[in-house]
């Protein structure tokens, strides 16, 4: 059966691997969902398996020049019987190799005839096997709203690859692909959600009351310190309304749609938009779209094409990670787009995590009181995380909170040592002075030769983004993807 | 004054008991682990139920439901003295109050506070890091098992002997009855075995009731491996060694998440 081993090369390039947000006991005959998510085990480059992750099909109708699959390529063809792969799933399930199913495909014929495809391997699973593990099944754009709603239901998590960051990199890269066939599956899903009333924000974001720069550890609006008050408008604010004339979907065995949300990724480093234009983008799809995750996935060359990237470039792994440290930010630190890439700064620095690059920026915050400062407040110094900054808050309703207490609550004091003061004390080997710090904690994250090779030149500061941004092009020039939503019908109900 | 107990929770709060009616405890050990030759002469401590649910009841009123808990989970652990490790937590507990599990970096809560995360991490790892084979009882009886009805030629119903699904862990603590109702719940249609090699004993469930039974690895012998099972191995060694991307190669990060130490049950990281 070498279907397995093509139809699941295919799929690899598909980040996401949770296997949470749904949390269900076994309601079926076999299987149950964790909301923690559980991985089963780990490959050679450090990615978790959790789902059986697999193509239905990797006979592809469209040509993306980045894809593996695309038409014109000579890779092996193999498609999956719907209930052969429903047998495999409940095989590996049962020897407790798999968490469930992330069920992706080609476009095989058409986009309705695959998506019809992938509804019957589902429901065998689910009505047949009774089956309640978990489902991810990916949306090919295209398919007819029909098919989309009751894949849905027979699903955990729905995701929809938005591909690439821009409308004009799509157009040069998937030219089969459009962006409304993107956009409208992520519209119809998260209404259809809030309409079931399955429909929660991404990590921190809005779970205690919807103020966007609310962090995670109180009920009370950001002070202050950070201003953040902003203008999104979440899609089903205004839209979605729940319809009387529904039967109540409450109680146990309620029907469900997609309960463990969306997702969706982008490729890093095919294109040319900047960091800022990666995030902002990000921050529009949590805000507007409810997505849980936003994934991504550096770039790595399986075809060559005059529009793509040389073919021995090695994939941006920095970047990549970089961008997930900005993500994190965003979903779980009440971090804002605007906050972590301004305008001037457009791009990521790969010397040091975002956070720490605010922090120096925004000196005047610093240094904080362990032991006064607000939950938020405590989230923006760097080394301190939510568990943490839990457990400071924790512990100083007893007692105040000593230096030497912090490493042992999981601060990383390497960091944290330099914006914070305990019980007054000031504990930096240095003043609060951005290029020093800068200095000292760069020099962790980078290459001993290659601090020695610049260690006579004057430290690069907060320039050296600036000027890569500059020479990627100015990030207000590109025409935003979402520039396009305004224009659609229904986003005007988001008012 | 050195008190030995037979090694059960019971025989655990017993000790606990005994130290604050009948004399202070220096240190607590199991009988099997005691070494003979200190200075003392050890006391040997009789599990009594009465004494155990009164110890039981003073940890829920005076300090939480949740302490009874987390002095549960620690004493499963494999840490390294934890006996006196938690009594001095329960006595810290006692004086302080339900508030004293706010003190994160107090000395007598910070080791228990880790102790108790590391059992809890090593259960949560285990329910994705455990691999079942589907198993038949070897002696089975063929003619028993073995029948097709038949309707005029055509196969209309076949029984063969019942599958078994069987797990071998080694896990470092003792995380059996953690990871028992996860799986239960689970597998509820199909019977289970999962055998701690490590502690000679394993849970056994079916039809989500589950209990923990004295199990060795003769016992294991009596389970053989049905005919599909080789083939689903390879399929998923095969699958797994697919879904590496081999531009992103990363053996530490790989190690770092699913440590050396729980490869030897793990199909894929045997691949002959």
């Amino acid at each position: 059966m070498d279907k397995l081993a093509v139809l699941g090369e295919g799929a690899k390039y598909d980040v996401s691997c949770s296997s949470s947000g749904a949390d269900r006991s076994n309601i079926g005959r076999i299987g149950s969902a964790t909301c923690a998510g559980i991985c089963h085990s780990w490959t050679a480059d450090g990615r978790c398996v959790s789902l059986l992750k697999i193509l239905l099909s990797n006979d592809c109708a469209y040509d993306c020049k980045y894809c593996i699959n695309r038409r014109t390529s000579e890779v092996t063809r193999r498609t999956f019987e719907p209930r052969e792969l429903a047998d495999l799933t409940i095989e590996f399930y049962r020897r407790n190799y798999i968490e469930g199913l992330f069920l992706s495909s080609a476009v095989l014929i058409s986009p309705d005839h695959t998506a019809e495809r992938m509804y019957e391997c589902l429901w065998i699973l689910r009505e047949e096997y009774g089956f309640a593990g978990y489902i991810h099944a990916k949306v090919i754009p295209g398919t007819s709203p029909e098919l989309l709603h009751i894949i849905g239901l027979v699903s955990d998590r729905l995701s929809v690859n938005i591909e690439l960051p821009s409308e004009a990199s799509l157009a040069r890269l998937a030219p089969q692909k459009r962006v409304e066939g993107i956009l409208a599956p992520m519209r119809q899903i998260t209404e259809t959600q809030a309409e079931y009333r399955t429909l929660s924000a991404p990590g921190l974001m809005g779970k205690y009351g919807s103020a966007p720069a609310t962090s995670g550890l109180s009920g009370r609006a950001t002070t202050a310190v950070f201003p953040g008050a902003d203008d999104f408008a979440p899609v089903h604010a205004g839209g979605a309304t729940f319809h009387a004339g529904f039967p109540s979907r409450r109680g146990k065995y309620r029907e469900r749609f997609a309960p463990a949300g969306q997702t969706t990724q982008m490729i890093i480093g095919a294109s040319d938009e900047n960091d800022r234009h990666i995030i902002g983008t990000s921050e529009t799809l949590y805000r507007r779209f409810s997505l849980k995750r936003v994934y991504f996935s550096a770039y790595i060359p399986v075809a060559s094409a005059p529009e793509l990237p040389d073919m021995t470039m090695p994939p941006p792994l920095k970047r990549e990670h970089r961008l997930y440290q900005a993500d994190w930010l965003l979903r779980f630190y009440g971090f804002r787009a605007d906050e972590i890439l301004p305008v001037d700064y457009p791009n990521l620095d790969y010397d040091l995590d975002p956070k720490a690059i605010w922090a120096l920026r925004h000196l005047e915050f610093f240094p904080i009181e362990i032991n006064k400062a607000s939950p938020e407040e405590l989230l923006r110094i760097p080394g301190v995380g939510n568990t943490s900054a839990k457990r400071i808050v924790r512990q100083r309703r007893e007692a105040a909170v000593r230096y030497d207490d912090l490493k042992k609550m999981g601060v990383v004091l390497k960091r944290a040592k330099y914006f914070l003061t305990c019980s007054g004390r000031y504990y930096g080997d240095s003043e609060l002075e951005p290029h020093y710090i800068r200095d000292r904690l760069a020099r962790g994250h980078r290459d001993p030769r290659e601090l020695s090779a610049d260690a006579s030149a004057s430290s690069p500061i907060l320039d050296e983004a600036k000027i890569r941004g500059e020479l990627a092009g100015d990030a207000t020039a590109q025409i935003s993807m979402f520039d396009a939503i305004s224009a659609l019908p229904g986003a005007e109900a988001s008012g | 004054m050195t008190y030995l107990y037979d090694g059960t929770f019971d025989g655990f709060l017993t000790c606990v008991y005994e130290h604050y009616y009948s004399g202070k405890a220096d240190a607590i050990f199991p009988s099997g682990a005691y070494q003979a030759g200190m200075f003392a002469k050890p006391h040997d401590v009789r599990t009594e139920d009465g004494k155990a649910r009164k110890v039981e009841d003073a940890i829920t009123e005076k300090i939480s439901p949740h302490a009874l808990a987390r002095v549960y989970r620690v004493f499963r652990t494999s840490v390294e003295d934890k006996e006196m490790l938690l009594l001095n937590y329960i006595r810290f507990c006692f004086r302080h109050g339900p508030s004293a599990a706010c003190l994160h970096t107090h000395p007598l809560v910070l080791p228990v506070d880790k102790a108790e995360h590391r059992i809890a991490n090593e259960a949560h790892r285990l329910c994705g890091l455990i691999r079942f084979s589907v198993m038949t009882a070897t002696d089975s009886d063929e003619d028993a098992y073995s029948w097709e009805a038949t309707v005029s030629g055509r196969a209309i119903a076949r029984r063969s002997a019942p599958e078994i699904l069987y797990a071998r862990i080694s896990p470092d603590h003792d995380v059996l009855e953690f990871i028992a109702p996860h799986f239960a719940d689970r597998f509820k249609s199909e019977p289970f075995i999962i055998h701690d090699t490590e502690r000679g004993k394993a849970a056994i469930a079916w039809r989500r009731r589950w209990r923990i039974e004295d199990f060795t690895d003769k016992d294991a012998t009596l389970l053989t491996g049905t005919l599909g099972e080789q083939a689903y191995r390879d399929l998923w060694c095969e699958y797994f060694n697919t879904m590496a991307i081999k531009e992103r190669t990363n053996s530490r990060c790989q190690r770092g998440l699913m440590p050396a130490r729980y490869w030897k049950n793990l199909p894929e990281m045997n691949i002959r």
